[in-house]
């Protein structure tokens, strides 16, 4: 069990979706600054900025975090972290190891993408050619689209898994979608939709990926001797877990496609740190950038037992206060998906339910919540694990 | 598509050949100068079974430019007939009749195209036997 020193004090996010008029580095300010207000403390007292993002935008400037201060007027040391899809959710392990170290007292986290600057077919997939193997898997002819349809049949062949239980995974996410005022997609979609969609990699249909868009989302890190600096800040949200685990790059080098090994590693480790049980999860925000990711997470992830994650969905038991909550801000599919900013935003969720304003996407119980952000087909993943809320207001 | 690259790489994408390693007997693929079981740096270059199965497949519709010529196809996971698994495409073969445990064969194609007069990129694909 890991020592409690890490908290998250503050929050701020943008809405996400297509925002053509703004740079990334001015997305990601956006963020910065309301995460800063919402703590209510000085831009001086950041010690440090990390930035999470996997190709930032199309202005060509990989270290984003210049613009993004100099936007802020924040003069920090900064750099930026790239970890493919889960680039923020490395970022924020980053952090939280920079406090736990005690080099740092207070650390800001952004997580940005711009996906709408690559309006050209075929950039994007470009840039997620890099979150798989790239050389012996995309150059060969393959997509991450193609390698998730293959992990789709894997699992509908080995537990029987349907369609329409597939579909009812991104039906649910659309559905508390409804209530995030941050989402991409407020509405809600039928099952018969999802069904009937025309197929872009069978069993994958049109509308079963999560889109790409624009976003940023920041956190505000800080240690036990930091808020006792600090009266103002109203709030603690206590990080008591936070691990990250790799596999092999591409598909065809894994023993397994039932399962994202890294998931089920990441996860142990950080239950160890905050010494619990996947049962004491209350709620839980996974990477549905597929609906096969989020079957795939809520059975590695130890929620429900391997090959039952399919039935779980169908059956409700992963609804607002089901036996799991799971991806109660709409997940990547309702909110959108901005690569390095989903990590973050998947955090933020949480800290809004620890807090309990999380309004009507609020979950009754609260005493614990996870985050799972994937890179690729499973290649990395980092698992979180937030507390209750400590300071009551 | 940078030519130092393609040049570079020509050995594992047009001949398909990997290593096996003389301690541990073990082959793999793509090329390392290190076994990835022992460690050992006593491997020599091995050329890949020509023949084998489809493990998955599945179909891309949509990717980069240089590729989107040749879509609709069939990417298949195959397991070849020395045990090593490689990620290709499946020609030769309507959409709809691609199987699980089918045999294929290696063939060897044009991978992508970069315009009309740039480089050619070529590589190891599979048909059906």
């Amino acid at each position: 069990m890991v020592k409690r020193n890490v908290f998250i004090i503050g929050t701020g996010i943008t809405g996400f979706g297509e925002n053509y008029e703004i740079s990334a580095g001015k997305l990601a300010s956006k963020a910065l600054t309301r995460a800063i207000e919402n703590t209510k403390i000085t831009k001086e007292s950041v010690q440090s900025t990390f930035i999470g993002s996997l190709v930032s935008g199309s202005n060509s400037q990989p270290s984003i975090g210049a613009n993004c201060l100099r936007e802020s007027h924040i003069k920090t040391p900064h750099v930026r972290i790239e970890a493919g899809n889960a680039s923020g959710a490395a970022a924020f392990h980053q952090a939280y190891l920079g406090i736990l170290s005690g080099v740092f007292d207070c650390i800001a986290v952004v997580g940005v993408e711009k996906l709408s600057d690559f309006v050209n077919a075929g950039i994007v997939e470009r840039i997620l050619s890099s979150t798989i193997d790239y050389q012996w898997e995309f150059e060969m002819g393959a997509t991450l689209t193609s390698l998730y349809a293959i992990l789709t049949k894997a699992h509908m062949k080995e537990f029987q898994t349907t369609k329409e239980q597939l579909a009812a995974v991104p039906v649910k996410n659309h559905k508390n979608g409804v209530n995030n005022p941050n989402a991409q997609f407020r509405k809600e979609i039928s099952i018969e939709r999802f069904l009937n969609a025309k197929r872009i990699a069978e069993p994958i249909g049109k509308f079963d990926p999560a889109t790409y868009c624009d976003g940023s989302a920041s956190v505000i890190l800080a240690s036990e001797k930091f808020i006792l600096q600090n009266k103002d800040i109203s709030s603690k949200v206590p990080i008591l877990g936070s691990s990250y685990a790799s596999d092999s790059l591409a598909l065809h080098h894994r023993k397994l496609l039932t399962e994202l090994n890294a998931s089920k590693t990441a996860a142990a480790t950080a239950y160890k740190m905050a010494d619990i049980k996947p049962v004491d999860i209350n709620v839980a925000e996974v990477h549905d950038s597929y609906p096969i990711g989020e079957i795939l997470a809520i059975e590695d992830l130890g929620f429900f037992k391997k090959g039952e994650g399919g039935k779980a969905v169908e059956e409700g038991l992963t609804e607002q206060n089901g036996k799991v909550s799971i991806n109660t801000s709409g997940g990547l599919k309702a909110r959108g998906d901005p690569f390095g900013a989903t990590g973050i935003a998947q955090i933020i969720e949480i800290v809004e339910q620890m807090r309990r304003e999380a309004g009507k996407r609020q979950v009754d119980s609260v005493n614990y919540g996870l985050t799972q952000n994937v890179m690729g087909t499973g290649a990395l993943t980092y698992v979180n694990i937030l507390g209750e809320e400590e300071v009551k207001k | 598509m940078e030519p130092p690259k393609i040049w570079r790489e020509k050995r594992g994408k047009y001949l398909a050949m990997g290593v096996e390693c003389s301690d541990c007997m073990i082959k793999q693929f793509p090329f390392t100068e290190k076994c990835s079981a022992c460690g050992s740096e006593n491997v020599k270059e091995y050329k890949l079974a020509t023949t084998g199965k489809v493990l998955h497949f599945s179909t891309v519709t949509q990717t980069t430019d240089e590729m989107m010529g040749s879509t609709p196809y069939l990417i298949a996971i195959i397991e070849l007939d020395d045990g090593i698994k490689v990620t290709g495409q499946i020609v030769d073969c309507n959409l709809n009749e691609a199987k699980e445990g089918m045999d294929v064969r290696m063939v060897f194609r044009v991978l992508a195209r970069n315009g009309s007069e740039g480089l050619i990129r070529y590589g190891y694909k599979f048909a059906p036997i």
